[in-house]
């Protein structure tokens, strides 16, 4: 104990501090503020880790127990609202990841945004605010504090995605886009977050409070009394986490978030933003594991997001999108990996088999897990295409091509970042991946009910695999291997490669590293136990959680391992095959040299324009028939009689005593609706 | 100190101290005419109003500090709730004549301008603090009437007219109705005196039609005030046509003295009396209240001139409000009167930029507000605090604000109850749909290209008073406890806890 652990509010603290400074002082400093969100960053993970340590020195970690420290916000009536901080293993996972990408990329931001002039402090100032979101999000005490700091990401994202508004690098085209793009995140993410509130009103209905202590101190009477409802409480909840981790069917949003600055995209993608709705249904999991059947439409889900999305990555020009869709991807996989853990648990606590709990607390950590890793390589990809984008000045892969003799750095750091999210052994990817693979696996391996359905879902991750070291690999090959075919200014300056080099590390190590840490016991075994504490099930099987060396060795006697090696080693290869055996020919990246389906997938399947007809014509449709109706149902008569009244006095009075009928018809009109409302509900109510 | 000053002032003036501060605001009615005829400058009448508006703020600021709650002559009645409603008033009232010496659209008329504010300032203290319905009455129709003339007072654009003109005719049917109610419910009881009243329905004299249409003409008549739908109408055109000081005054004040005497005599004629007929009147408001938001929210989607989307927007709030006259509970009043108050900053600090933005010379067009981040960064930033506060954005005042007005759909008084939460889901999906028109201006502000690039400068006085409510909308947010106990304090003043 350093007692550092009580200071740990400073942790979303001081990037909010950053965000004042930047943002009032920022002109007058160097970088237009971008040293202060960096220093804001780096002091935020130092805290971050000093805290995190001390946690896991302490006795509350010993005893399975959270720290926990509340501050009464509100009182009304009996009903208090606290802010406060909860830190167990999962929340400080959670910031030290997020404040150590954030540090890597506002330093590289710093190369990256050089050339924006006054727009940097607004920039810094913004990222800054980000980051207190997400690190704020990560030490919340209760769902309230929680959705008021996934309320700051999502408007920061709003403004960071539109950053580029006024004047895109790219042109007109580019601006129109971005702003519009920022719309949509901002729009189709609040449609998830209005059903977050009222998955948190239900909860709060069921609980009374929406504290984690009290909603996790005795999740099996809520489960009891509430049997119903509890489902449609948590499945409001993970439409909230649909909204914000774009899983289908709200995914559209996260490839146009792609119009922002490609460090925000990193930000958004690696650190921030689309993992805090996996750290929603992590932090939730006690109570999800109650909802068994809601379990199987979550891990459906997610396992339909990864494959369906990675379709959409196969055959897209744009670095960027492709690096988005990856990302949906992978976050299919997280999902995935926590519904199937939440279903075996789920199983497990109703058959009083322990080994169910076992294997769902394995597919808790591998979700968990996997968000780590892929925060890592997913900064490095994006950071590394930015740095492509820097150098070439297009995000289109086709005018790119052998940069890999310009600019080395970058392409080896990112063959790293592909070789990981391809799951190729010794790469963090990899391990993560494969036990996500193994928990959707589980239920089938089991026998369980649902077994079926995992079943499909299983193949769909393998098949999700294949074409991940694909399309990864496709990219890595056009925009690096083969003759060049665009011009390129170089490898970007020191303030860029290296944290391209620090991310290569981690991604390379972070998955074993991960299973190792701490001597035997592991990430596994510590995650578990933060989980343990919150319910009793997980407790009785406490002793049979395997620690890091025999998961490895487990990891390497599955088949389905195997299997997925060989399908990535495959897809690498037909990549290899098609982007650099093949020469390039420009007429074969044309898209009406294609068939029908390359087109449909190249136009998201349609998706946007579903979107548009949703919002246009039927949302644009209602606002405008009500306000119709209001401005010549209600609004006419009233209208016709002033305008008469201000007109002037010739032919007057016939038509304003008609007017004046009407407008009394209209009060009329409003005593009749109460009228009629007290008349049925006092009729149904057995009249006097 | 204060305790030995408040028992001084009710040594000298007796019964009277209870209305002082309205004498207070009624004196500055009187004189500024006075002034502006002596002096011919229309500032300096605005500097001898908001003295006296300011004076009367701290006497009640005291009286509540001391707990001098009392009544005038049984008549007008200081408590804490219309204490409270006090505060707000002439929070606004506050707002409205710091910014209105400088804004470009004021009257010649200054005389006439600020002794207008001043007499609904007093009219809307009377109205909150009046124990009879009489008394209530003619408290809002001093409102009402001078509001009329307030509208009309800026002569030169038509608009402002058609408006007065139909503020003025619909305000005379929602004064009928309110009359019509008040002579039944007299009828029935045969008193006007409301706590009698209350006596009177709990023995049990009022099982009629006639009781219920009296308490039907009233929330009809009080309706219009607080443009309730389909009571509405003229709300738009009102806000649009008066000046934007104005319409921001009647935004936020006179539809909280709505509330707030709707407050007052729906919660003892149906709640302390036991009326046997509390469930339907739930149903009626809760229904309206529903219909109030969503009409209000899906207009307000189509509307391209920003007063009249800020119209809309309150008549949305309304509905918001209105929630707790469907709940009649302890806990969504004190939501409500909650958010009566995050409105006032939120709606009127929106109102105030843009009466900035006109005196600056932009139109009141959505898209000339194009680019504005670049013209007018600070006011840019403050304009969009106050529309993702009104959206409900966390962690600004809207937010907490209404977190706590809808979850009282949930809570009643203390214990977790099932039959409202519809009404706070509907609550919770038309604050989404909301956020779609607020995110329109922004993203023009934010967004989209300036036709041109020259800055915009604003008169001082717009900057401070945007300033204090920028610092309302945060605080209010973030440490809601300032005014949430008081607000508590009233709600249980008005529905005494069991």
């Amino acid at each position: 104990m350093i007692g550092i652990l009580e200071y740990v509010w400073l942790v979303p603290l001081v990037p909010v501090l950053c965000f004042v400074l930047a943002g009032f002082f920022g002109k007058k400093t160097p970088q237009g503020g971008g040293y202060i969100a960096v220093a804001g960053a780096l002091i935020a993970f130092v805290i971050a880790a000093l805290a995190s340590y001390d946690y896991f020195s302490s006795d509350y970690w010993a005893a399975n127990a959270p720290y926990v420290a509340e501050l009464a916000w509100m009182k009304v009536g009996r009903f208090t609202l606290n802010f406060g901080v909860y830190i167990d293993s999962l929340s400080c996972i959670m910031m030290l990841f997020a404040s150590f990408i954030s540090t890597l990329i506002f330093i590289y931001s710093i190369g990256y945004m050089d050339d924006q002039a006054e727009k940097k402090t607004r920039y810094y100032a913004e990222v800054s605010l980000f980051l207190t979101g997400m690190l704020g999000l990560a030490v919340s005490s209760n769902y309230l504090e929680m959705f008021v700091f996934w309320e700051i990401m999502g408007l920061c994202s709003y403004l960071l995605i539109g950053f580029w508004s006024f004047k895109h690098p790219n042109g007109d085209e580019a601006s129109i886009n971005a702003s519009s793009a920022a719309k949509k995140a901002f729009l189709v993410t609040r449609l998830g977050d209005v059903c977050l509130m009222a998955g948190l009103f239900v909860l709060m209905y069921m609980v009374g409070s929406l504290d984690y202590v009290d909603v996790f101190e005795n999740p099996a009477k809520i489960a009891d009394q509430y049997g119903n409802m509890l489902p449609v409480a948590v499945l409001l909840m993970f439409a909230g986490v649909v909204g914000k981790s774009a899983q289908f069917p709200l995914h559209d949003w996260l490839p146009d978030a792609m119009a922002g600055p490609t460090t925000v995209s990193a930000l958004i993608h690696a650190a921030t933003m689309v993992k805090a709705g996996i750290y929603l249904v992590a932090r939730s999991f006690p109570i999800f594991v109650y909802c068994q059947d809601a379990m199987i439409i979550v891990a459906v889900i997610g396992g339909v997001t990864a494959i369906y999305t990675a379709s959409m990555a196969l055959n897209n020009m744009n670095i960027k999108r492709v690096l988005a869709y990856s990302t949906l991807s992978q976050l299919g996989y997280m999902v995935l990996a926590l519904g199937s853990g939440a279903y075996l648990i789920s199983m497990g606590m109703e058959s009083g088999n322990e080994e169910l709990i076992v294997l769902g607390g394995a597919a808790y950590v591998a979700g968990v897990m996997h968000m780590v890793n892929h925060a890592f390589f997913k900064a490095l990809l994006f950071l590394g295409s930015g740095s492509v984008i820097h150098a070439v000045g297009t995000e289109d892969m086709r005018h790119m091509g052998g940069l890999r003799k310009e600019m080395p750095i970058t392409a080896y750091t990112m063959l790293i970042g592909c070789l990981s999210i391809a799951g190729i052994p010794i790469f963090s990817g990899f391990w993560s991946k494969d036990l996500v693979l193994e928990a959707a696996f589980a239920p089938f391996h089991e026998g369980l009910g649902a077994g079926s359905i995992f079943m499909v879902l299983f193949i769909l991750g393998m098949i999700t695999a294949f074409m991940t070291a694909f399309y990864m690999f496709r990219m890595w090959f056009m925009t690096f291997c083969g003759k060049e075919r665009g011009h390129c200014h170089g490898e970007s300056p020191y303030n860029m490669t290296v944290p391209l080099i620090i991310l290569a590390v981690f991604a390379t190590i972070s998955g074993l590293g991960m299973l190792l840490i701490d001597g035997n016991a592991g990430i596994l075994q510590s995650l578990a136990t933060g989980l343990s504490g919150t319910f009793d099930g997980v407790v009785n099987a406490l002793p049979h959680f395997h620690d890091g060396i025999h998961t490895i060795k487990e990891i390497f006697m599955e088949i389905p391992t195997y299997v997925a090696l060989v399908l990535a080693i495959l897809g690498i290869g037909i990549a290899w095959k098609l982007y650099v055996k093949t020469p390039y020919d420009a007429e074969a990246f044309k898209p009406e040299n294609h068939g029908a389906l390359y087109n449909f997938n190249a136009k998201r399947h349609y998706f946007p324009e579903l979107y548009n007809w949703i919002s246009w014509k039927f949302g644009a449709g209602v606002a405008k028939g009500v306000n119709a109706f209001d401005k010549y149902v209600i609004d006419g008569t009233v209208n016709g009689l002033s305008n008469t009244a201000v007109g002037g006095g010739e032919g007057l009075s016939g038509l304003q005593t008609g007017y004046v009928r009407d407008y009394a018809g209209l009060v009329a009109v409003g005593v009749i609706v109460i009228l009629a409302i007290f008349a049925l509900i006092f009729v149904y109510g057995g009249g006097f | 100190m204060f305790e030995s000053f408040a028992e001084t002032l009710v040594d000298t003036f007796g019964q009277v101290t209870y209305i002082l501060p309205e004498i207070l605001v009624l004196i500055a009615a009187l004189i500024a005419p006075l002034v502006f005829n002596i002096t011919k400058k229309g500032s300096v009448v605005a500097i001898v109003s908001f003295v006296f508006v300011a004076i009367a703020a701290l006497l009640v600021m005291l009286m509540m500090h001391t707990v001098t709650y009392g009544a005038a002559f049984g008549m007008f009645e200081f408590d804490p709730f219309s204490s409270l409603m006090m505060l707000l008033f002439v929070a606004v009232a506050f707002l409205t004549i710091m910014v209105s010496p400088v804004h470009v659209e004021t009257t010649k008329h200054c005389g006439e301008y600020y002794a207008l504010i001043c007499a609904i300032v007093a009219g809307m203290m009377f109205a909150v603090s009046a124990t009879t319905l009489l008394g209530i009455f003619i408290g809002v129709e001093v409102v009402s009437i001078s509001s009329y003339a307030l509208v009309a007072l800026k002569k030169n654009d038509p608009r402002a007219s058609e408006a007065a003109v139909k503020y003025l005719i619909i305000g005379a049917f929602s004064t009928a109705l309110t009359l019509l109610g008040m002579s039944m419910i007299f009828g029935v009881t045969g008193t006007l005196v409301i706590d009698e009243i209350t006596v009177a329905i709990a023995n049990g004299m009022v099982a009629n039609w006639a009781f219920i249409l009296g308490c039907i003409g009233m929330i009809a008549g009080y309706g219009f005030k607080i443009a309730a739908v389909p009571f509405h109408s003229w709300a738009p055109d009102v806000y649009e046509g008066a000046s934007a000081p104005v319409s921001g005054f009647l935004a936020t004040a006179s539809k909280k003295m709505g509330f707030a005497v709707m407050f007052k005599i729906f919660f003892a004629l149906f709640v302390l009396s036991h009326c046997v007929f509390i469930e339907e009147f739930q149903y009626v408001f809760a229904i309206l209240a529903a219909i109030t938001m969503t009409v209000g929210n899906l207009v307000a989607i189509s509307q391209s001139n920003i007063k009249r989307m800020l119209a809309y927007s309150s008549v949305a709030q309304a509905g918001y409000i209105m929630i707790a006259l469907a709940i009649m509970s302890q806990y969504a009043t004190t939501g409500a009167l909650f958010h009566m108050f995050t409105h006032v900053v939120m709606k009127g600090g929106a109102f105030i930029i843009v009466a900035a933005l006109i005196t600056a010379g932009l139109g009141e067009k959505i898209e000339d507000y194009k680019g504005l981040a670049k013209r007018a960064p600070l006011l840019a930033a403050a304009m969009m605090l106050f529309l993702f506060s009104l959206a409900g954005i966390p962690p600004l005042a809207g937010f907490t604000s209404k977190f706590v007005l809808f979850s009282g759909a949930i809570f009643i008084d203390g214990v977790v109850s099932y039959d409202w939460v519809w009404l706070a889901f509907i609550a919770v999906i038309n604050s989404a749909i909301s956020l779609y028109y607020y995110a329109r201006v922004v993203k023009a502000m934010y967004i989209e290209k300036p036709a041109v690039d020259d800055k915009l400068s604003v008169p001082a006085p717009f900057m401070v008073a945007i300033a204090l409510c920028v610092v309302g909308v945060i605080v209010l947010g973030v440490y809601p406890e300032i005014l949430l106990d008081l607000c508590s304090t009233a709600a249980e003043y008005l529905i005494p806890s069991p």
